[in-house]
């Protein structure tokens, strides 16, 4: 006869030697965790599977199922420490969504959409690592690594091979392969490895598959499994007139437009909107300044030169509210990209080198802004209110955020709308 | 030295090192640490004789050479120094003396020499608290390196003169033992307590220790007897007695003393509970840093071995066998963690195992293994030889505990004292005046003020492993929080989410409030961020990191109001720091 333990008050069989884990998958409860995988053996490093076990936290794939256990797993106390692991595995890392190939197919990423996790709110580190593309089918991309040692195992448990190691420790700890040059290339590693699909995230990837599936078409666009938790900011209460139209204005700094160009697709319920909203200082109505304070202010875009610092500060000075709006506000996006390397080397990459220069030199009008060194998210150079994730945020997140406050009730966006990108 | 004389060294050391360990795989880490102490580096070249002479994947041993702190892939200089970066070697002058180096030998920020002959680097607390600041130099340490000693080190170096012929007072680390109980009191016969217990047997052996109520006096304080019992009765064909010399505790010393002046009466208790466990094997893991211990650990063996009282049938009795190896470890003060040093002995990188199974019944190689520190083997010794009232003391309560005293008092050194001593007697003791707290227990202990002072030391009111560093009013205590911090980010092992990325947050923000650019938010987001790394670090390491932030925060508030401002959010953002280099291109445009 097996034997049961109880996890969130359910009752679940398990066998001898099972893990907490197990038991869990076998009853299709699920326990979120990134670093176990059911065919290796397990790691418990990174912590995302940490229950309370008799009111004690343990990782649940390393913990052993007992008779009796009383495990708690979705709770508010547990899943709000997930969303802070899935913040520090994050800000360790350069985990740029919207150029990631893995985008959609990313343990992490959906873990983050799935606990809801909106911002990141710790300083990001833009470590520079390594990437390894000489390998003609598999790319390494340490940018990206969790240490979750999946690669690691596979290739040892599965392939025969022990092609990777963890090297180094804190946070010089790095993903070594083992091969004479220290790259991929002659290190043994084929395209039908296990290891070479083991990735959760997209540190290891097989060249010329990226895109075979369309974003918006992958495994988690389609079906990102159950909210864990949703709990998204809360915005301070705007003191306004009944009837009053909340006053709007917007920017983008280090962006593209599309977090704009994303509101502009609410389509013809901009005509309701209108009805509630006054836009003010916004490219959309083409007001370059403030002409009054603003409610509300909604910023595109990271912060990567003087002038985005000065039109930020600007708009934390005249709106009540700041909303942080899409990937390049929240995280710096794609234009940190460029954080980590040289200035100068950027300079010269696009005004002296780049493809089709003419008058090769670097600028240096004063009326120029002087570019920083790295592209900072917002919350690292003002207070921010309130973080709508996205690359863009849909429009109807647009929509339901900006009516919610008109109804002046606490912005409440269901799971579908506030994906973390 | 060039490419080609480095190539040449470090080859040459391991072609040397491989022969002289028989190609053994075992001891990588013992030949690692070898070949960095001979040719300045363990790089490419050596690298890959190693991987090809033990068989051990390549990138399995850049991992080790990235892991310990004290082996390089790049050359480190003919005069390779380590400047001990404790807060009681900062509190000393250390800072001033670091100044001095880089200044009068014109190393670069990272600590080079343009010749490339001195190499300066700061490391974690090298164990010489009571007579910092203290330095490592070649594998020598060096003691009260203040301004002066450094000036008179750099006409050293810039003379030639090799580190072995510098003056030997310098290098001569008498132990400071300041007041003496049944342990450091006692001269004990050496075979004596091997002797009664092979006469008890092994049950009432750990039944006179269970009387004895001795406790592991590394600091998690677990009842020996229970420790020795559970290894004994585990069926298996091996077990092995590992004692933990890997003091690596800020502030912590008394090991060190125990092992250049009692190492005899720890060998008499590595075998006591070999021959109670049954082991035939017992290892001394010591700290790199006491490098300067080991020769003088080795004789000891050696005399023991010839005395009988080591090696094959201890004291004539048949098939009573028990050797000693000594294991140098490579820096790094996570191996102070039992199950990790396990690790760091089988020649791996130094990370907590998954516990349980506990080393008891699953350490060394799988079998099980008694991992004790030094000082609770020194006390299995006397209290086997004299009987458990060998640590009774006034009222009859059992036990006694070493304390390393250092900071601001008049007479810093080791003190040996009686269970439950209220700290405000060890204060009068030591000399302390115009005390503004203690740290009791090292970083990851706890922060005690001088109105707590009433509280008793181990075990249990006030837990420590012998680390007790006094700070007078004049200290800035978030100045030693964060120091504290600091340490434990440089030695997170890196292996779970919440320490890695944790500790260095922790440093940021901690930092963040020391630059003047605190306020409500960053205590709030300390505090979030404690509360996982405390639930779901793999190790005491990352549930302790944000332990002093807080507690300063608690305890010396001022020390943090001074420096805030009484808002909820301010940015660590400076836009001139970040503009800095593209003013320069610019200006160097313009005048080209």
């Amino acid at each position: 006869m097996s034997q049961t333990l109880k996890i969130d008050g359910v009752t679940v069989p398990f066998v001898e030697g099972q893990t907490i884990i197990q038991a869990a998958q076998d009853a299709d409860i699920f326990i979120p965790h990134l670093c176990y995988h059911p065919d290796y053996s397990a790691n418990g490093s990174c912590k995302m599977c940490t229950c309370r076990v008799n009111g004690r936290q343990m990782s649940s794939c390393t913990t052993k199922a007992a008779a009796g256990q009383v495990v708690e797993s979705n709770t508010e106390e547990i899943n709000s420490e997930r969303r802070v692991l899935a913040q520090l595995l994050f800000v360790e890392g350069n985990h740029h969504c919207p150029s990631c190939e893995q985008s959609g197919n990313c343990k992490l990423q959906n873990m983050a959409h799935r606990l809801g996790m909106t911002a990141l709110t710790f300083p990001n580190f833009y470590p520079g690592r390594p990437t390894d593309a000489s390998h003609p089918d598999v790319l390494l991309n340490r940018d990206r690594c969790i240490y979750c040692e999946l690669c690691v195992r596979a290739s040892r448990e599965s392939d025969g091979k022990d092609v990777f190691c963890i090297s180094g420790r804190a946070e010089n700890k790095r993903l070594a392969v083992n091969s004479r040059s220290g790259e991929l290339l002659d290190s043994g590693l084929t395209r039908d490895d296990a290891a070479a699909s083991v990735c959760p995230v997209g540190a290891l990837i097989r060249k010329r598959e990226g895109f075979a599936t369309p974003i918006g078409e992958r495994e988690f666009d389609r079906n990102p499994g159950q909210a864990v938790n949703i709990r998204a900011g809360t915005l301070p209460k705007l003191p306004r007139q009944p009837g009053q139209k909340i006053r709007v204005a917007t920017c983008s700094l280090a962006g593209c437009f599309g977090c704009h160009m994303s509101l502009l697709d609410i389509d013809e319920r901009l005509v309701d909107l209108v009805q509630v909203v006054e836009f003010d200082r916004t490219p959309l109505d083409d007001i370059k300044d403030f002409t009054q304070d603003c409610d509300i202010g909604l910023i595109e875009g990271g912060v990567c030169n003087t002038e985005n610092v000065e039109t930020l500060r600007k708009f934390r000075e005249r709106c009540k509210v700041l909303i942080a709006v899409g990937a390049c506000a929240i995280n710096g996006g794609v234009p940190s990209l460029r954080n980590g390397i040289d200035v100068r080397e950027l300079l010269e990459t696009s005004y002296v080198d780049g493809l089709g220069v003419d008058n090769p030199g670097i600028p240096t009008d004063p009326e120029l802004p002087y570019i920083l060194e790295n592209v900072s998210p917002i919350h690292e150079v003002v207070k921010v209110d309130y973080f709508l994730p996205g690359c863009p945020p849909p429009a109807d997140a647009f929509w339901h955020i900006l009516s919610n406050i008109a109804q002046d009730q606490q912005p409440d966006l269901p799971y579908d709308l506030m994906h973390f990108d | 030295m060039g490419d080609l004389a480095v190539s040449t060294a470090s080859r040459s050391a391991a072609g040397q090192k491989l022969a002289e360990y028989e190609n053994n795989p075992v001891n990588v880490l013992q030949i690692m640490r070898q070949i960095q102490l001979q040719a300045g580096c363990v790089d490419a070249d050596a690298i890959e004789m190693l991987s090809d002479g033990l068989g051990i994947p390549r990138a399995q041993l850049l991992a080790l050479v990235q892991f310990y702190s004290f082996l390089h892939l790049e050359p480190r200089g003919k005069y390779d120094l380590y400047l001990s970066d404790s807060i009681t070697d900062r509190m000393l002058g250390s800072l001033e003396t670091a100044e001095v180096l880089t200044h009068e030998l014109g190393l670069s920020p990272e600590g080079h020499s343009e010749d490339g002959e001195v190499s300066l680097s700061m490391t974690s607390c090298t164990g010489l608290c009571e007579r910092g600041p203290a330095m490592i130099a070649n594998g020598h340490a060096i003691q009260r390196v203040d301004a002066k000693r450094a000036k008179e080190i750099t006409k050293l170096i810039t003379s030639g003169i090799p580190v072995e012929d510098w003056p030997v007072v310098w290098k001569a680390i008498d132990d400071t033992i300041v007041k003496k109980g049944p342990l450091l009191g006692t001269t004990l016969t050496p075979g004596a307590a091997i002797e009664r217990a092979m006469r008890l047997g092994p049950h009432l052996t750990i039944a006179e220790l269970e009387v004895s109520g001795l406790r592991g006096c590394g600091g998690a304080g677990f009842p020996t007897h229970l420790k020795w019992e559970t290894c004994r009765s585990i069926d298996a064909d091996q077990r092995f007695v590992v004692c933990n010399a890997d003091e690596g505790e800020p502030g912590t010393f008394k090991d060190r003393a125990l092992l250049s002046q009692y190492a005899e009466v720890l060998l008499e208790g590595m075998t006591v509970c070999a021959v109670t466990i049954g082991a035939k094997t017992g290892y001394i893991y010591l700290r790199h840093e006491y490098e300067f211990l080991r020769t003088q650990l080795l004789q000891h063996i050696e005399a023991r071995r010839e005395a009988g009282l080591l090696g094959r049938n201890i004291l004539g009795h048949h098939g009573t066998d028990f050797e000693v190896y000594v294991y140098m470890g490579a820096g790094s003060y996570v191996c102070g963690e039992e199950s990790a040093l396990l690790e760091s002995l089988e020649g791996k990188r130094g990370i907590p195992r998954i516990r349980p199974p506990f080393p008891v019944t699953r350490g060394l190689w799988g079998k099980p293994t008694i991992v004790n520190n030094v000082e609770t083997l020194c006390y299995a010794a006397g209290i086997l030889e004299h009987g458990a009232a060998f640590v009774m003391h006034k009222g009859n309560e059992p036990g006694w505990k070493l304390l390393s005293v250092s900071g601001d008092c008049a007479r810093p050194g080791i003190y040996e004292i009686p269970l439950g001593t209220p700290i405000s007697e060890v204060l009068a003791e030591c000399g302390a005046s115009d005390v503004q707290a203690i740290q009791v227990g090292g970083p990851g202990g706890e922060l005690i003020s001088e109105s707590e002072s009433g509280r008793c030391l181990p075990f249990d009111d006030v837990n420590t492993g012998g680390s007790f560093i006094v700070f007078d009013s004049t200290r800035d205590m978030l100045d030693v929080a964060s120091n504290f911090t600091h340490f434990f980010a440089h030695e997170s092992c890196g292996f779970c989410t919440p320490c890695r990325a944790g500790t260095k947050l922790m440093v940021q923000m901690t930092d963040k409030i020391l630059d003047g650019h605190g306020a409500r938010l960053d205590i709030a987001q300390i505090r979030r961020l404690n509360g996982v790394m405390t639930q779901a670090s793999h190790c005491g390491l990352g549930q302790k990191a944000a332990v002093p932030i807080l507690t300063t925060f608690e305890k010396f508030p001022e020390s943090f109001h001074q420096r805030m401002e009484d808002v909820d959010y301010k940015p660590a953002f400076d836009v001139d720091a970040a503009i800095e280099r593209s003013r320069e291109i610019v200006s160097e445009e313009r005048s080209s």
